[in-house]
C-alpha cells in the first residue's frame, strides 16, 4: 500500500468533501423547510389535508434514494416540456439534480420525525395552553414547536447522518463530490483501498464532528430535563 | 336587581361511546363562591369539571358565563364551540388548574407564569413580570423563579401552576383534583395557598377528595353519584345531615 497517493490527491479529496457538504447541507435545511408543514398536514384531523403527506411520505421512504435520484437526472429530461421549461436551467445540472432527490427525500423522513416529536408532547400540556386561551397559532409558536425541537433532536442528528452517507449516491450522476472524486482518483492512480480508506476516514470526521455538534444542541436545549435524566449509580 | 351568575351550567349530559358518563348536571356558581364537588371516582366529577371549559365536549347542555351563553354546535354525538374565539375569550377568564399540573417544562418557572397574560392577553412585559413575581412570591417559591418546572416537588409546581392561573386574573378558577398526584406530606402547603384564594373572596369551583378542606372552606358542596347530583348544600348540611344514602355511605367511607 502507498498511501503517499493519499497526500499528492488530499486536495481533491477536499475538494469533492467540499460538494459533499454543499450537497447535504442545502438538502437538509430546504428538506426541513418543507418538513414542518408536510408533518403539521399530516396530523392534521381532516382526511383530504392529512392525505397528500402520507402519500408523499410513503413514496419517498418506500423507494431507494438511488432511484429517485435517477428519476429526477433522467426522467426529467424525457419531457419536452421539461426542456423548455424555465426549469431546465436548473433540470440540467447534476449538482440541482442531486439536491431536488436528496431535498424531497429528507423532507419525507424529517416530516415523519416532527410528527412524532409533536404527537409525543403530553396532552396535558397541550390542554395548559388550551385552557390560558391560546389560538391554534400560538399554541404551536409558544409551546409545540419548541417542545417539538427538543424531542426531535436525537432522532434528526441521525437522519442528518444518513443523508451524509446518502450524499454518496450523488456519485452516480456524475457530480464530483467525495465519493465521486475518489472513484476518479481511482480510475487515474489505481488504489483504490487507499483512496476509499481516506474517503470512508472524511467521513467520519464529518459524522463526528454532526454528531457533537447534537450533543451540544441537545444538552442546551434540554438542560430543563436534567433531573429525569438517567444517572448511574455508584458502585458499592 | 337579580344577580347574574359568573358561571352557569345547565344540563350538561356526557357520553363516552355509550357510557353516560354525565346525566344532567346544572350548577350556578356567583361571584364568591366557593364550590366543592365531591363523588367517588367514576361518579363524573372531572369530567363535568372539564365540560365547562369545553377539555370535553358535552354530548347535550349549557355553558353560560357572566350572562352570556357560549356557543355551541352539534358535531357527530358531542357539542362543540360554534365560535372559538368566544370560547378563546372565555378561557382566558376561567383559570384551571390540572391535577398533573401540566407546567411547561421547557420554560422557568417565572416564563410559565408571565406566558398567559404577556403572549396572550399581551399585557406590558415589565408589568406582567412584576405581577409574576408578586404571585410566585404569594404560592412562596419566589427564590425558584429561575428554575424549570422538573427541578421542583410536586406541591412545589402545583403551586407554580396556581400562581400560573391567577397571572392570567381569572374571574372563575376551576380546579379538578388538585392534590391527588401529590405525596401526602406535600398536600398541604397547596392547600394552604387555596385557602388563601378562597379567603380573598375568588370564585372557585373545586373537584377534590380532601373532606376537611372542603367543610371549612367551601360555601357550597355537590355531591355527584353515577352523573347525577345526589345532595347539594351548604357544607354543614352535606357533611353533618345528608339526606341521600349515597352521600351518607360516601361520607361514612371517607371518614
Amino acid at each position: 500500500m502507498d498511501f503517499s497517493v493519499v497526500v499528492e490527491y488530499f486536495p481533491r479529496l477536499l475538494e469533492g468533501t467540499w460538494v459533499s457538504l454543499q450537497l447535504v447541507v442545502l438538502s437538509i435545511v430546504l428538506g426541513g423547510i418543507i418538513a414542518l408543514p408536510i408533518a403539521l398536514a399530516r396530523i392534521s384531523p381532516v382526511l383530504w389535508i392529512r392525505s397528500f403527506p402520507f402519500a408523499y411520505i410513503f413514496f419517498f421512504r418506500g423507494t431507494p434514494l438511488l432511484v429517485q435520484i435517477f428519476l429526477v437526472y433522467y426522467g426529467a429530461s424525457q419531457f419536452e416540456v421539461v426542456r423548455e421549461s424555465f426549469l431546465w436551467p436548473i433540470l440540467r445540472e447534476p449538482f440541482w439534480c442531486a439536491i431536488i432527490a436528496f431535498t424531497l427525500n429528507t423532507s419525507a423522513y424529517t416530516a415523519e420525525i416532527f410528527r412524532g416529536a409533536i404527537q409525543a408532547i403530553p396532552p396535558g400540556e397541550v390542554e395548559a395552553c388550551k385552557v390560558v386561551g391560546m389560538s391554534k397559532a400560538q399554541m404551536y409558536r409558544r409551546v409545540l414547536l419548541p417542545r417539538a425541537f427538543g424531542i426531535v433532536l436525537p432522532a434528526y442528528g441521525n437522519e442528518i447522518i444518513l443523508m451524509l452517507k446518502g450524499s454518496a449516491l450523488a456519485s452516480t450522476i456524475t457530480i464530483l463530490d467525495l465519493t465521486g472524486m475518489a472513484r476518479t482518483i481511482i480510475a487515474r492512480t489505481y488504489t483504490p483501498i487507499e483512496i476509499f480508506l481516506a474517503a470512508g476516514a472524511i467521513y467520519l470526521v464529518i459524522s463526528m464532528v454532526i454528531i457533537a455538534i447534537f450533543r451540544q444542541v441537545e444538552k442546551r436545549q434540554n438542560r430543563y430535563l436534567g433531573s429525569v435524566s438517567i444517572k448511574v449509580p455508584d458502585k458499592g | 336587581m337579580s344577580k347574574v351568575p359568573a358561571l352557569e351550567l345547565i344540563d350538561i349530559h356526557k357520553t363516552f361511546g355509550n357510557v353516560e358518563v354525565l346525566k344532567g348536571i346544572s350548577l350556578k356558581a356567583y361571584d364568591g363562591d366557593v364550590i366543592s364537588i365531591l363523588g367517588s371516582s367514576g361518579s363524573g366529577k372531572s369530567t363535568f369539571l372539564r365540560c365547562i371549559n369545553m377539555l370535553e365536549n358535552p354530548t347535550k347542555g349549557e355553558i353560560i358565563f357572566n350572562g352570556e351563553s357560549l356557543n355551541l354546535v352539534p358535531d357527530g354525538s358531542d357539542l362543540v364551540s360554534g365560535n372559538m374565539k368566544q370560547l378563546t375569550k372565555m378561557r382566558q377568564q376561567i383559570g384551571f388548574v390540572f391535577q398533573s399540573f401540566n407546567l411547561w417544562p421547557h420554560m422557568t418557572i417565572l416564563q410559565n407564569v408571565m406566558e398567559g397574560p404577556a403572549h396572550v392577553l399581551k399585557r406590558p412585559k415589565h408589568e406582567v413580570k412584576a405581577y409574576a413575581e408578586h404571585l410566585l412570591d404569594k404560592v412562596g417559591i419566589a427564590d425558584k423563579k429561575d428554575m424549570y418546572p422538573n427541578q421542583l416537588s410536586g406541591g412545589q409546581q402545583q403551586r407554580v401552576a396556581i400562581a400560573r392561573t391567577l397571572a392570567m386574573d381569572p374571574q372563575v378558577i376551576l380546579f379538578d383534583e388538585p392534590t391527588s398526584a401529590l405525596d401526602p406530606e406535600l398536600v398541604g402547603e397547596v392547600l394552604g395557598v387555596m385557602r388563601k384564594l378562597a379567603d380573598e373572596g375568588r370564585t372557585m369551583l373545586i373537584v377534590t377528595h380532601e373532606m376537611n378542606f372542603a367543610r371549612e372552606v367551601s360555601s357550597d358542596v355537590v355531591f355527584l353519584h353515577q352523573g347525577v347530583v345526589e345532595e347539594q348544600g351548604a357544607p354543614s348540611k352535606v357533611f353533618g345531615s345528608p339526606e341521600s344514602e349515597r352521600c351518607k355511605a360516601f361520607l361514612s367511607s371517607v371518614f
